[in-house]
């Protein structure tokens, strides 16, 4: 008699990885032709940019693509030392696409394609092969290839409304308007400049190449679900967290259910909901810990939505949680055994919930009510003042970022020189620099209000700009 | 040239022991910052290892380490007070990174583990053997972070008072780089890690 000896696992699937995988990519293909719809042919249809111009979103696409697959090619080859055959052998089995596809699908349709290519290298070879290639990676590879271009790169990294957009919509993305109109506004002003809620479902709105149709996400993750590709607890848990939350929060500021919608609505939460919190690497493998990780997904976005100067959130709170992926597998498994205890996690969250939501809720209300006073008062103060014959020298501090400190020289009533003493809280402060922006201001100072901030310094731009508004208005008070 | 090769890059502190990290992230925003915090910590390591090894005889093991502690700190106390009164900005450009070489593992670890036990002038050897790598460690490390982050390379500019020249080379400007990443620190982790990673791969690994 012969005893054959095998090492586990001798359970048998059918799903591999190559099936599930090829499910992914089959779910994302609607929303590929969708972006390509809305990005170039609407984009051509609508407005008078050439060819070129209007196919750029696909060539982003293109070029994201195929660097994945290159880099990740040559990776195996030169630096794995492979042979040929055997690199096309584990390339196949590694998915080497879906990090560029996913990035691809997050950047605004006008990133240069040079940043494209640079992401999907970064996404590819530091967020993937260095860990050890498909299935070791620690972080999701789109997000780290997203966060390297954003965090580098913002200012090049183009607006994300198309040329047909510039001209009907004088504001940025829907999350960016709201976060400009202090979290606070009617349904005219934060939903209505877009269309209705029929626009924000089917994707005709600014945002993202892939973000925007949620109608096709919504498909797209029916599909998945059907076939048990993905796990529906974590883009469940998180949608209706961060749904719960805004409810309460819209009605602490005495807004309607609309309020909620549109947080989910608007921006990147349900793309990156289905397609990036899902990552079989990157994700809880125990039922509970999915849950519970879906519920802290929810609450990080909406705590960074509302609680920061960056309207998005969705992709840093993915990124953050990834971290913390071991932690809530081990907190599966022990409520698994202890079920009962399970109301302890519940209680805890519940608690965090109701601390952030509050928290929100005061913010959104103290700043509206700065606002209705004279909200430059709380924001830009008058340290010192010498008066010399027609010369007049304030010694200034502005709420920016951090605190800028500044002496401004003013000459006959008008502005003509602003020292900076302190810019120390500034982290975008050689923007600043490299546009010239304080000599720019001066010169327009009579047209303070139509000066645009510099894109990636918005805080520290207004700084600015607030010393010089109020300075022209001390100097009208003087004069009256 | 193997020999040196060796000392350089195969018995590394920072690159192979991965000691004395603070300052390594900390201070390297630009190449002068970075090589005039290697010879500080090179002046201090060959001071303490002399001072340790000529009293090994007198220190008890129970108490050594604070009495490495003392000595240690006295000496980077005497170098902080000098770089305030001669050079005042590399004194404000360090900070809290100068008083805080008295933790550097390097130094007390060379202190503990060969100070203590040989005879004064293995040590001295020792002390340059250590020192001399973490310099050329954190100065490679620093002209990488500052080419990368801020596209120049300050040769002389905060001890200027000190030479009496200012010189700065630009490299490039351009919209690719600089990229302000590499001087923040998370950058500098990922740096680091690439750095330790391509000299590790040229060692041969870990077989």
């Amino acid at each position: 008699m012969k005893f054959k000896v095998e090492n586990g696992p001798h359970v048998k699937s059918e799903e591999t990885t190559s099936k599930i995988m090829t499910r992914f990519l089959i779910s994302l293909t609607p929303i590929v032709c969708f972006a390509i719809f809305k990005n170039c042919l609407l984009n051509y249809y609508y407005s008078s940019v050439t060819f070129i111009e209007a196919i750029h979103p696909m060539l982003m696409i293109i070029s994201a693509v195929l660097t994945s697959f290159i880099s990740e090619l040559l990776y195996f080859k030169f630096i794995l030392k492979d042979t040929w055959e055997n690199s096309f052998y584990e390339i196949n089995r590694s998915f080497t696409i879906i990090p560029g596809l996913l990035l691809a699908l997050v950047l605004p349709p006008n990133t240069p394609i040079w940043l494209v290519i640079f992401g999907a290298f970064i996404s590819n070879i530091l967020g993937k092969m260095l860990f050890g290639g498909f299935g070791q990676n620690i972080f999701n590879p789109a997000l780290l290839g997203y966060l390297f271009i954003s965090v580098s790169y913002s200012s090049l990294m183009g607006s994300p409304l198309n040329a047909y957009e510039i001209d009907t919509l004088a504001g940025a993305t829907p999350l960016s308007n709201l976060s400009n109109l202090n979290y606070y506004g009617t349904y005219e002003e934060v939903v209505g400049s877009f269309g209705t809620f029929l626009n924000f479902f089917v994707g005709t709105i600014p945002g993202t190449l892939g973000e925007t149709s949620k109608m096709l996400i919504i498909i797209s993750f029916i599909y998945l679900i059907a076939t048990k590709t993905i796990k529906w607890r974590i883009p469940v848990m998180y949608i209706l967290t961060a749904f719960i939350m805004t409810l309460i929060i819209g009605h602490n500021i005495e807004l309607g259910i609309w309020y909620a919608l549109f947080s989910i609505l608007s921006g990147g939460l349900l793309f990156g909901a289905v397609f990036m919190a899902t990552d079989p690497v990157t994700s809880p493998i125990t039922p509970i810990g999915q849950t519970f990780y879906g519920i802290s997904l929810g609450i990080l976005t909406i705590v960074l939505r509302f609680l920061t100067p960056y309207p998005e959130g969705v992709m840093t709170s993915i990124l953050f949680m990834n971290m913390l992926v071991p932690l809530f597998d081990k907190i599966g498994l022990y409520f698994k055994e202890n079920i009962k205890k399970i109301w302890i996690l519940i209680i805890l969250f519940i608690a965090l919930i109701i601390l952030s939501v509050t928290t929100i809720s005061n913010n959104i209300k103290n700043l509206n009510n700065e606002n209705a006073s004279n909200p430059l008062d709380n924001k830009v103060k008058i340290v010192k003042k010498e008066k010399k014959d027609n010369e007049t020298i304030y010694s200034v501090t502005s709420k920016a970022w951090g605190i800028i400190k500044a002496d401004v020289k003013v000459v006959d009533g008008k502005i003509e020189n602003i020292s900076i003493t302190d810019s120390s809280g500034e982290t975008q402060w050689n923007e600043i620099e490299k546009n010239d922006y304080i000599n720019k201001i001066i010169e327009r100072q009579d047209d303070i209000d139509n000066v645009d901030a510099i894109s990636g310094s918005t805080y520290t731009s207004d700084g600015l700009k607030n010393i010089v508004k109020k300075i022209i208005e001390s100097e009208l008070e003087d004069e009256g | 040239m193997r020999k040196i090769y060796d000392f350089l890059f195969k018995e590394n502190p920072v690159f192979v022991l991965v000691l004395g990290l603070c300052s390594v992230l900390a201070v390297t925003t630009t190449f002068e910052k970075s090589y005039t915090m290697g010879i500080v910590v090179l002046i201090i390591l060959v001071l303490s290892n002399t001072i340790v090894s000529l009293i090994r005889k007198f220190v008890n093991t129970e108490i050594r380490i604070p009495v490495y502690i003392i000595i240690i700190s006295t000496l980077v106390t005497i170098i902080e007070i000098l770089l305030n009164k001669y050079s005042k900005p590399l004194y404000d450009a360090f900070g809290i990174y100068l008083p805080l070489i008295v933790v550097n593992c390097i130094i007390l670890g060379r202190a503990l583990s060969f100070a203590s036990k040989n005879k004064v002038l293995p040590s001295i050897k020792d002390a340059f053997k250590s020192g001399i790598g973490y310099l050329v460690a954190i100065s490679l490390f620093g002209l990488f972070r500052e080419v990368l982050g801020s596209g120049k390379i300050t040769i002389m500019n905060d001890i200027s008072i000190l030479t009496g020249y200012r010189f700065i080379i630009d490299v490039f400007n351009n919209e690719v780089l600089p990229n302000k990443l590499f001087l923040s620190s998370g950058g500098a982790f990922i740096l680091l890690g690439l750095l330790i990673g391509v000299i590790n791969a040229f060692n041969g690994g870990d077989e």
